[in-house]
């Protein structure tokens, strides 16, 4: 199997161009490529699709509205009126990353969520922002979030490092779950693929059944990533603002 | 649970990566150099995106919803007002018919106390006519009765002048026989 590629090398960083900001690498690579892409494209949907606001969407306008109203719904059942100022960040990372998943099952595309980078930079910005909201709307009170109410004293020794330890981890479960899941779906089709091309024309049929219906798993798998990130921002937001456990 | 297998894995993955010194060889999301262009690019990216959504989609999507819940109410409000109106037409119309009904019936009754009056009239009129006539004709036969017997009178006296001439063979005191003649022929008569 020596003409097998690699499952990894899917996931390589390619510089398409070169430059620098000061002493900053910003090349332009295949992941940028495929950010630009998706950004384009959830523009199409979101601002192309929009322009005529007509009262009887068609269906660009359907998809549009579909995804803002999944949002809206979600923002409001569980952050409540005090979401309504973060549903655009909400709905931005939501279209982000469910573009980014759907356009790494393209083929010969590339997996901008496949990188721990990428998920774990959007899930610190979420965490951090997150803990910025809870401190400036609760200031010292906020910490009473890693202390649960009608708890013995000595309990409280044991549990609040617990609740520490939990909340620092909330960016490390977060991006690692996204970055796994593209991982692991990207690295199991690739496989296959490399046992379709070395079974041949005889054997191969079966690993391309097993691609076909993995690529349908893959897509609920995009959608689902996105979702759960959006809904646990929303959890995590939602804690920050009312300090609920 | 999860948290735990999740905390596993990563540090599973930067081992994965730490065994490996070329990236080719472990994984490519463990190489850093290549952390800085996709951090750039992500926050372009991302910026741009929130921009878009923030500035463009979100106010044309809210205020299209908007507007067609206000549409939809509107109809509604409009069928909900139209639908009173038509009530209100209804009621309207079926009092103006119960009216004219009871209006016909109070007409029908009084015409027929009208024509009932009018008959009456008639009847009144119509048993006095009749009452006068009978009067007159009983006048009238009182009347010929009274010729009759006066002619009758006459007739009895010539007769009873003829008949005591006859048996007296001298003519009769005339005014006596006359009385008495009147007076029996009236008595006879009672």
């Amino acid at each position: 199997m020596a003409e097998m590629h690699n499952p990894m090398e899917q996931f390589e960083i390619k510089r398409l161009l070169d430059f620098k900001i000061g002493s900053l690498d910003a090349s332009f690579t295949n992941s940028a490529t495929w950010m630009v892409i998706a950004v384009i494209l959830a523009t199409t949907v979101f601002v192309y699709g929009m322009r005529q606001r007509a009262l009887v969407p068609g269906k660009l306008q359907s998809v549009a509205e579909l995804g803002y109203e999944f949002i809206a719904g979600m923002v409001r059942d569980n952050v409540g009126d005090e979401g309504k100022k973060y549903f655009p960040f909400i709905l931005s990372l939501f279209i982000f990353i469910l573009f980014c998943n759907i356009l790494g099952l393209v083929p010969y595309s590339y997996t901008v969520t496949s990188q721990i980078v990428v998920t774990f930079a959007m899930a610190a910005v979420v965490f951090i922002g997150v803990t910025i909201i809870g401190v400036v709307r609760h200031g010292w009170h906020f910490l009473s979030f890693f202390a649960p109410k009608g708890v013995p004293l000595w309990l409280l020794f044991i549990l609040v490092p617990i609740e520490v330890f939990s909340y620092l981890i909330r960016p490390v479960s977060l991006s690692v779950r996204l970055f796994a899941n593209m991982l692991a779906g990207h690295t199991m089709l690739k496989v296959f693929g490399g046992f379709v091309v070395a079974m041949g024309l005889l054997g191969g049929w079966a690993p391309l059944a097993f691609i076909v219906a993995l690529t349908g798993l893959e897509l609920l798998i995009a959608f689902l990533q996105a979702y759960v990130f959006a809904i646990l921002t929303c959890l995590y937001l939602n804690d920050a603002i009312h300090l609920s456990h | 649970m999860r948290k735990a297998v999740n905390s596993a894995f990563f540090v599973g993955l930067a081992m994965l990566g730490a065994t490996g010194p070329a990236a080719a060889v472990g994984m490519p999301q463990l190489d850093i150099h290549t952390f800085a262009p996709q951090l750039v690019w992500l926050t372009i990216a991302f910026l741009v995106l929130y921009f878009v959504m923030s500035r463009l989609a979100v106010p044309a999507i809210s205020d299209t919803l908007a507007r067609r819940q206000a549409k939809i109410q509107g109809d509604l409000d409009a069928a909900e007002k139209a639908n009173e109106e038509t009530r209100a037409l209804v009621a309207a119309y079926e009092k103006r018919l119960a009216d004219a009904r009871e209006e016909a019936r109070r007409m029908t009754r009084e015409q027929g106390e009208a024509d009932g009056a009018a008959a009456t009239a008639r009847f009144n009129e119509l048993h006095d006519r009749l009452a006068k006539q009978i009067g007159e004709a009983e006048k009238r036969i009182a009347r010929q009765r009274d010729d009759v017997m006066a002619g009758l009178e006459h007739m009895a006296s010539d007769i009873g002048r003829d008949v005591y001439a006859k048996l007296a063979g001298q003519p009769a005191d005339q005014g006596a026989l006359a009385g008495k003649i009147s007076a029996a022929v009236r008595g006879g008569s009672r």
